[in-house]
């Protein structure tokens, strides 16, 4: 029994050496992995400078039309972050147009009515349709909001009247978040890029060695030799999955190489990545590397040609980013141990914890990583009894 | 021996194979003939194992096909109609990759790649990748692919077609020298002269059935023809289209 198992075991390996070598000697296949591995990390960390250095160096530019009637306002005003030119004159439309993010007009009978307590006008003129306006906007409603205060408690103490009469109670928002949680915000898009790196990596390899391979009529030789058809899908699926899973793991390098050069300590967040988180998410991407290697491979058998494979496997490989997308955007809780057990899902939420350094939870990682090898194994099952399809051996 | 007991097949309703039966002794080549569409392909594909009979079985030396299809293809060597090589290997890993997955290791891997390179020369080829090889070339690394766990049955599919003079003669020296170590082949063709010199019997197929079997001798007493070519025509197409095509070539 055992002699057995050993020569079915030696006729398996070899088939997988077949595999390996035809699949790693694909410069298409491994060109199509390696740029895509590399591409996404790339993005994010561009991406991620240019978000950061917009939003936290960007100044506000303001014009401030009639300043000599409320010389107050200029001085006021005046920031880091918000810039205040004074002009005589100009009109507020060309100047929006030009450098400035808003204009304020001061009135003309602002000195006279501030000098005698009634409410002089400001005009604020905006440009809605430009990106940066809501935000310049609310930066000056902060700054004149204050200033406004400032004024009016000095006149109630002119008074004898304690200004704190007006105030009720002052809010003061306290950020309570950790960098690790704005870490997870800002690369929550990471995990479901990783798990999309494991569809693009594998996707060519799976194609040609199951769609590829029926139509150069070389399966049919393999499925002539003295092999189950649960060790060839087997096989292939090996093959497939270190395509994919390479890729994955090539992703998550880069990311985690390049995140050091991204700009994220100006947003509090701390890198705790190491080394041994980039090698536990590769082992948490593994199982899912597998499932969606033998699907690819299930899908391609079952397609009509070559072409109709690839065109099958490309529209699957948006069906992870679409599904978790959904999920993300649903109230459902992934964070619920039941749904970590759900492949994809799991991963997703493994990933995501890990790439800002926290911590998963050991036996959640096992028992999801479990349910989605049971998923393989049926897949693998399933693709045996595929391999016995008449239809498999082309023009009959 | 390869025996075929009765077989059915049928494809989305249209019977290819009618209770197709026949024997082929061990030592001897049997030429399989038909038109294209009388079911050859079709009845090689059912003694290899890679379709099902509708009714009937196929036994290669005693042992069901269909029954324990794993141990029935670790005496079988196929020759497709297409060779099936991978195109990233070198033909050294090509035959390794087969002749280890029907169990060959060891000193008897090294000794049966030996004895495949040396009989169907090809050493020049043996470290090249077979990507762009020849029609001729390709032929010669697919038998070495069926031969080189020395199977006992040897069933080939039109293994001539596409092949030069030099690559032919070398391919029917391997298939006689196969036959005097007791081999049993069992091949399909078109060609005539090919099918008259190497087999010790013919089968005629014409809608799925056998129409005629004996040596090519046999088969043109029989049919009362000068050749085997119009024996195979008037037991494949009928007496008519001998004589249509006679008609044809006489003078006026």
């Amino acid at each position: 029994m055992m002699a057995i198992g050993k020569f079915s075991a030696r006729r398996m390996a070899a088939l997988l050496h077949k595999e390996m070598l035809e699949t790693w000697r694909d410069r298409r296949a491994l060109w199509m992995a390696v740029c895509f591995s590399l591409l996404f990390p790339v993005m994010i960390a561009g991406s991620t400078t240019f978000f950061v250095k917009k939003h936290a160096e960007e100044t506000t530019r303001l014009a401030l039309l009639g300043a000599e009637r409320a010389p107050l306002l200029e001085r006021r005003l005046q920031s880091d972050t918000l810039q205040v030119d004074a002009l005589e004159q100009g009109e507020p439309r060309a100047l929006l147009a030009g450098d400035y993010d808003l204009v304020l007009q001061v009135g003309d009978d602002f000195a006279s009515d501030y000098r005698n307590f009634r409410t002089p006008q400001l005009y604020l003129y905006v440009d809605s349709s430009a990106t940066a306006a809501g935000r310049a906007e609310r930066h000056l409603q902060e700054r004149l909001g204050s200033l406004q205060q400032l004024v009016a408690g000095q006149r109630l103490v002119a008074r004898g009247v304690a200004p704190q009469l007006l105030a009720p109670w002052k809010l003061q928002v306290r950020d309570v978040s950790t960098p690790s949680g704005r870490g997870a915000m800002l690369l929550a898009m990471v995990p479901g890029l990783l798990i999309l790196t494991l569809f693009v990596a594998s996707l060519a390899t799976s194609v040609d060695t199951s769609a590829g391979e029926r139509e150069r009529l070389s399966l049919e030789t393999l499925l002539l030799q003295p092999l189950p058809g649960w060790q060839v899908i087997a096989a292939k699926t090996l093959s497939v999955a270190s395509m994919g899973w390479l890729g994955a793991l090539l992703a998550i390098t880069a990311m985690v190489a390049l995140m050091p050069a991204m700009p994220l300590a100006e947003l509090g967040i701390q890198q705790a990545t190491t080394t041994a988180g980039v090698i536990t998410m590769g082992l948490v991407l593994l199982p899912l590397a597998l499932l969606v290697a033998v699907v690819q491979i299930l899908l391609a058998l079952r397609s009509q040609s070559f072409k109709d494979a690839q065109t099958q496997l490309s529209i699957l490989q948006l069906a992870p980013v679409t599904l978790l997308m959904a999920l993300d955007m649903s109230r459902v809780q992934l964070a619920d141990p039941l749904w970590q057990l759900v492949p994809l899902v799991g991963q997703q939420q493994w990933l995501k914890a890990l790439l800002v350094g926290d911590e998963v939870s050991l036996p959640l990682v096992l028992a999801g990583s479990a349910a989605s090898l049971s998923l393989v194994v049926l897949a693998v099952l399933f693709g045996a009894r595929a391999l016995r399809r008449e239809s498999l051996l082309g023009a009959l | 021996m390869i025996e075929v007991e009765s077989i059915d097949k049928s494809f989305a309703g249209q019977r290819v194979l009618r209770e197709l039966s026949f024997e082929i002794p061990d030592g001897r080549i049997t030429a399989l003939l038909g038109a294209n569409g009388a079911g050859k392909t079709t009845c090689l594909r059912i003694v290899t194992g890679l379709l099902r009979a509708d009714a009937g079985r196929v036994l290669l030396g005693g042992r069901d096909v269909a029954a324990d299809p794993l141990l029935a293809r670790r005496q079988l060597g196929v020759v497709g109609d297409r060779e099936g090589l991978y195109e990233r290997l070198t033909v050294k890993e090509y035959l390794t990759l087969f002749a280890r997955m029907q169990g060959l290791a060891g000193a008897a891997l090294r000794d049966s790649l030996q004895a495949v390179r040396d009989e169907l020369e090809l050493g020049e080829l043996w470290e090249r990748r077979t990507r762009g090889f020849s029609q001729g070339e390709r032929m010669k690394v697919s038998l070495a692919r069926a031969l080189v766990h020395r199977p006992q049955h040897l069933i080939l599919d039109e293994p001539t077609r596409g092949l030069d003079v030099l690559a032919a003669r070398l391919l029917r020296r391997t298939l006689l020298r196969l036959r005097a170590e007791g081999t049993t082949i069992l091949f399909s063709s078109h060609v005539m002269s090919e099918v008259a010199e190497l087999s010790d019997r013919v089968l005629v197929m014409a809608g799925g059935r056998i129409v005629g079997s004996g040596s090519p001798t046999e088969l043109v007493e029989q049919t009362g023809s000068d050749n085997l070519e119009d024996s195979f025509v008037a037991l494949a197409y009928g007496g008519g289209a001998t004589r249509d095509a006679n008609r044809e070539e006489a003078p006026a």
